[in-house]
């Protein structure tokens, strides 16, 4: 069979790693011509021309779901297990960005959990357009930090269901793991330096302020400007490719607006405390409107039901002397009002409120799946 | 609404209810929701006619009680 694996490769979770890919999407791959004709007798030098002519991402698509050549290429790779290093110059490569994702799908596939996180996680830079196939046999745009955080946070991709790996966050906390240094992590110190600088400069002179800073400072402050440089020359160089000066001055755009916003709910605490005298009064309507929207949820239960709970809501409230009397009026205005809207509402759609128990459930269904009501 | 019968031969028969303008999609997905499979891993088809995503159940003429065949990939 020409179709088995390697004989000198290491089983993988404890298998075959061709087992990998799921039966079916298997023997499809081995009746394509694709791998036929362009993957008979590759190795690991040889597949990486076949990976540098790739131009598009994706698993199956059309009707009977032809795998694509990427995913022939997977195959292939876990046929011959190529040595590690093989993969991880895949990924460090910087110019063909199909061989890029090759490599990370492999690896993903095939290594252990902190190679997975140290090698991938680089990745998240790449803003780099890449071509993906869809299921119906369409293209989409992705970009190739979209596909990697697929690869790293979901557990399926390219219609293969992916071993899982562990959190981040329990790798970090066993050791295995450094926290994650972010590219922007710089440019969020110099936003704050020059704010920092900003509101000095609103304190004392400008000119003042130079001179007090300290000389340390100054070099910190320096090799922050370094290494601004020499990002904008690796911008500068990837600009021809792609899109990258957009995004990544949409993620200022971004982080802007993440500033205004906290700025803004900074804001609403002082205006809370301000009137603070007012807080009873706020604190009561707001307990007052919880309740209202307990009572609203209970909308999708049987009609039968709510009517139990408002008698005994009402029993209560005969019997309570409890709540002042002003509080017991204003919340026999909510109940009429409530029992007021409820009809409409449930009479409104969804359907869930059928007679017939199995096609209130089938509507239900229906509506956790977004579509609409069964018709009679 | 209407109701059909899909089988894969393999010892999963499902009754789904539907309506007629609902897509083979959707159709797909009250049957992953039925049998807990992915939809994307159903393949719907009558013979050597694969049914498309998005193509609805009154153009492929699929009535009341119709059996259908069910695959997977």
């Amino acid at each position: 069979m020409a179709n088995r694996t390697d004989p000198t490769a290491k089983n993988i979770r404890g298998t075959n790693p061709q087992n990998l890919v799921e039966k079916i999407l298997r023997t499809k791959i081995y009746q394509h011509t694709y791998w036929k004709e362009q993957c008979f007798g590759l190795t690991a030098e040889t597949l990486v021309d076949k990976a540098m002519e790739l131009d598009y991402v994706g698993g199956t698509y059309g009707g009977n779901r032809k795998p694509t050549p990427f995913m022939c290429l997977v195959m292939k790779m876990l046929q011959i297990q190529p040595e590690k290093d093989i993969v991880v110059e895949f990924i460090k490569n910087e110019d063909y960005k199909y061989v890029r994702i090759l490599g990370s799908f492999y690896l993903r596939l095939t290594g252990v959990d902190s190679d997975v996180y140290q090698y991938l996680e680089p990745l998240y830079n790449d803003y780099r357009k890449l071509r993906q196939k869809l299921g119906d046999g369409r293209f989409s745009l992705t970009h190739v930090d979209e596909v990697i955080d697929e690869l790293l946070t979901k557990d399926y991709s390219c219609d293969i269901a992916l071993p899982r790996i562990k959190k981040r966050w329990t790798l970090e906390s066993i050791g295995t793991l450094e926290p994650r240094k972010s590219a922007l992590e710089d440019d969020f110190e110099e936003e704050e330096d020059k704010e920092e600088d900003d509101q000095a400069m609103v304190e004392v002179g400008e000119k003042d302020h130079y001179r007090r800073r300290s000389p340390a400072r100054e070099r910190d402050h320096d090799r922050k400007h370094d290494s601004r440089r020499h990002r904008d020359r690796d911008n500068d160089r990837e600009c021809g490719r792609g899109s990258e000066r957009e995004r990544s001055r949409d993620r200022d755009r971004d982080r802007d607006r993440l500033y205004l916003r906290e700025d803004k709910d900074n804001g609403r605490e002082r205006a809370r405390d301000r009137d603070k005298g007012e807080d009873r009064e706020w604190d009561r309507r707001d307990r007052d409107r919880g309740r209202r929207r307990n009572r609203s949820t209970s909308r999708s239960r049987s009609r039968s039901r709510d009517r139990r709970d408002g008698r005994d809501r009402r029993k209560r409230h005969g019997r309570g002397s409890a709540s002042p009397p002003r509080r017991h009026d204003e919340d026999g205005n909510s109940r009429d009002e409530s029992r007021k809207k409820k009809p409409k509402i449930e009479k409104k759609d969804d359907g869930t409120d059928h007679p017939d128990p199995e096609i209130a459930e089938a509507n239900r269904l229906r509506a956790s799946l977004g579509l609409k009501p069964l018709r009679p | 609404m209407i109701e059909v019968v899909l089988n894969d031969r393999l010892g999963k028969k499902v009754r789904v209810k539907c309506n007629d303008d609902d897509t083979i999609g959707d159709l797909k997905k009250l049957v992953a929701a039925q049998t807990g499979t992915r939809a994307d891993k159903i393949r719907i088809q009558k013979w050597y006619n694969i049914y498309k995503d998005h193509i609805t159940l009154r153009d492929y003429e699929i009535h009341d009680g119709m059996g259908l065949e069910l695959y997977y990939n």
